[in-house]
This record gives C-alpha cells, sequence and structure tokens, in this order.
C-alpha cells in the first residue's frame, strides 16, 4: 500500500482515522520542534501542533496536492504560531541541545555559549515574522522560496525579513561587542 | 569579538541556535493522546456537493409509492361522488330552499320605498 503523504491525504479525506494517526505520528515531532523554536515555548508548542494535526483532519477533504504535504503543513504551523500574539520566552539554550566542538577548549566554549545565548535572547526579541524567516532558513535550511510559499509572501519580502532580523540582531549584540573590545 | 567577526558570528550562531531540538518523545506522545480522542467533523468541500447528490438514492420505495396512489385514488372518488354529504344535508341547495326564513331573504321589503317584489 501507498503509505506517501499524499496517498495517506487521500485516505484521511475519505475519513480514515488510522491513516489521520499514521501522518500524525510522523510529523508531530518535526512541527513540534519548529511551533517550539518560533514560540520558543514547549505547552505553547504542544497546542500548536495538535491544532495543526486537528486541521490537517477536518481540512483533508479539501486539500488538493498543489505543494508537498510537508510545506503545506509548515505553513500550518507557521501561521498558527503567527497568530499566537503572547510571546513566550525563547527556549532556553540548554533545552535546544548542544553540539559539541571537540576543538574548544573549555574557556572558549562557555564564551561561546555566553554569546549564542545572547543570541538566542536576541531572537526572542525579533518580531514574529522575522523570527519564523529566520528559524525556517537557519534552523531548517529551507530556500528563500520555500520560506516564501510557507510564510504566503514574496522572495524579496523573504530576503528583507531576514536582512531586517539580522540587523536587529546586530544592533542588540553591539553592546557586547563594545565591551569585547 | 571585533566587528569584523561579527558577521561570521552570527551566521554560525544562527544556525546553531535555530537548530531543531531533539525530538521530545514525551512531547509527541501528548499530543498523539490528545488526538487519540473522538474527531471533528470533516469540511467538506462544495466541489463535492454534485457527487453527494448524485449518489444519493432516489429510487422510490414501491409499497409506500402504492399506499399514497391508493390514498390519491380514493380522496379523489370521495371528492367527485361526494359521499361524504348528506342529501339534505348543510351543503345541499334542497336544503336551502326548504328553510322556513328563506322568505325573509327573499321576499324582503325594499328599505327606501318599501315595495315588495
Amino acid at each position: 500500500m501507498d503509505d506517501s503523504d499524499e496517498a495517506l491525504m487521500a485516505r484521511i479525506a475519505r475519513g480514515d482515522e488510522r491513516a489521520f494517526r499514521t501522518l500524525a505520528s510522523r510529523h508531530l515531532a518535526v512541527m513540534l520542534g519548529l511551533a517550539r523554536r518560533i514560540l520558543g515555548n514547549a505547552a505553547d508548542a504542544e497546542d500548536v501542533a495538535q491544532e495543526a494535526m486537528l486541521r490537517v483532519w477536518t481540512h483533508a477533504p479539501r486539500w488538493q496536492p498543489l505543494a508537498l504535504f510537508r510545506t503545506w503543513l509548515t505553513r500550518v504551523v507557521v501561521n498558527l504560531c503567527l497568530d499566537r500574539k503572547r510571546r513566550a520566552p525563547w527556549v532556553a539554550l540548554e533545552a535546544a541541545g548542544e553540539i559539541v566542538d571537540p576543538a574548544l577548549g573549555a574557556s572558549e566554549k562557555t564564551e561561546r555559549d555566553e554569546r549564542e545565548r545572547l543570541v538566542a535572547a536576541a531572537i526572542a526579541e525579533l518580531p514574529a515574522r522575522q523570527r519564523a524567516a529566520i528559524v525556517l532558513t537557519y534552523g531548517d535550511g529551507m530556500s528563500n522560496a520555500q520560506v516564501a510559499e510557507i510564510l504566503d509572501t514574496s522572495v524579496s519580502a523573504v530576503e528583507t525579513l531576514l536582512v531586517r532580523g539580522k540587523q536587529n540582531l546586530r544592533r542588540a549584540l553591539d553592546s557586547v561587542i563594545d565591551e569585547d573590545g | 569579538m571585533n566587528k569584523e567577526q561579527l558577521p561570521e558570528f552570527l551566521e554560525a550562531a544562527l544556525k546553531r541556535v535555530t537548530q531543531a531540538p531533539p525530538a521530545d518523545a514525551a512531547a509527541v506522545e501528548r499530543v498523539l493522546k490528545r488526538l487519540a480522542g473522538p474527531l471533528p467533523r470533516q469540511k467538506m468541500p462544495l466541489w463535492r456537493l454534485p457527487g453527494v447528490l448524485l449518489d444519493w438514492q432516489f429510487a422510490p420505495a414501491w409499497p409506500r409509492v402504492a399506499a399514497l396512489a391508493c390514498c390519491a385514488a380514493l380522496g379523489f372518488v370521495i371528492g367527485i361522488a361526494g359521499v361524504d354529504r348528506r342529501f339534505d344535508g348543510g351543503g345541499s341547495p334542497f336544503a336551502v330552499a326548504s328553510r322556513t326564513d328563506i322568505g325573509s331573504i327573499v321576499f324582503e321589503p325594499e328599505a327606501l320605498t318599501g315595495a315588495r317584489p
């Protein structure tokens, strides 16, 4: 049996709950991670992921395979995250997972961790759309065209979001640079 | 770190900071558990409506049609033959003509002249 996302969506459109649960368990972890990175709050991320999956179920009969299912689902999650007006605190860097660089010494690692914590805090202060564009581009490695499709905007608008986002981050980190000399 | 190093640092830091955290199995399990309950009704697209109507079973139930036809025929016969009315009943023209007070209606003097027909 074809168990591609699109085939499962066709079955879900006919009311197949088993197909829905298969699809949900396949994508839930990634969507939870994405929501958590955009919202910076685990509890809100769970709510968003649940809501997104319920939309998959309710909208399946209307869904048209014009784009990849994954792209469509990402768009649903990002839109739900942007809809959340409340700005939750950014997830702690420790919780985001650490990739240990064996080339660095202990003091260098501590220094780098501190700087990246500042970057994380600065990202948390960004406007929601800039934050979403940065997370999708840098975190998920998406192209500007893909991000534009998800954010329902043009490629140039995504480029603008990224440029402004990075300008804001640089501005936020300026004080640290001055202090470091 | 100086200003010249900032763009390079920022690119690397953004990739590290925004990367996907390891999948939280407990959180996934919690959401899946929430989704295990009864699911809401699916939204039916409008373009499917003609198909739904075409799928509808319009074949008549013949016993009911026969019963309806019998009732209709009986009603028609009763309506034509008038078997529901008495011959000298209230609606009969003979009954109207034989009423005692009919004269007061037919032979009433005119209001102005008092002339009788």
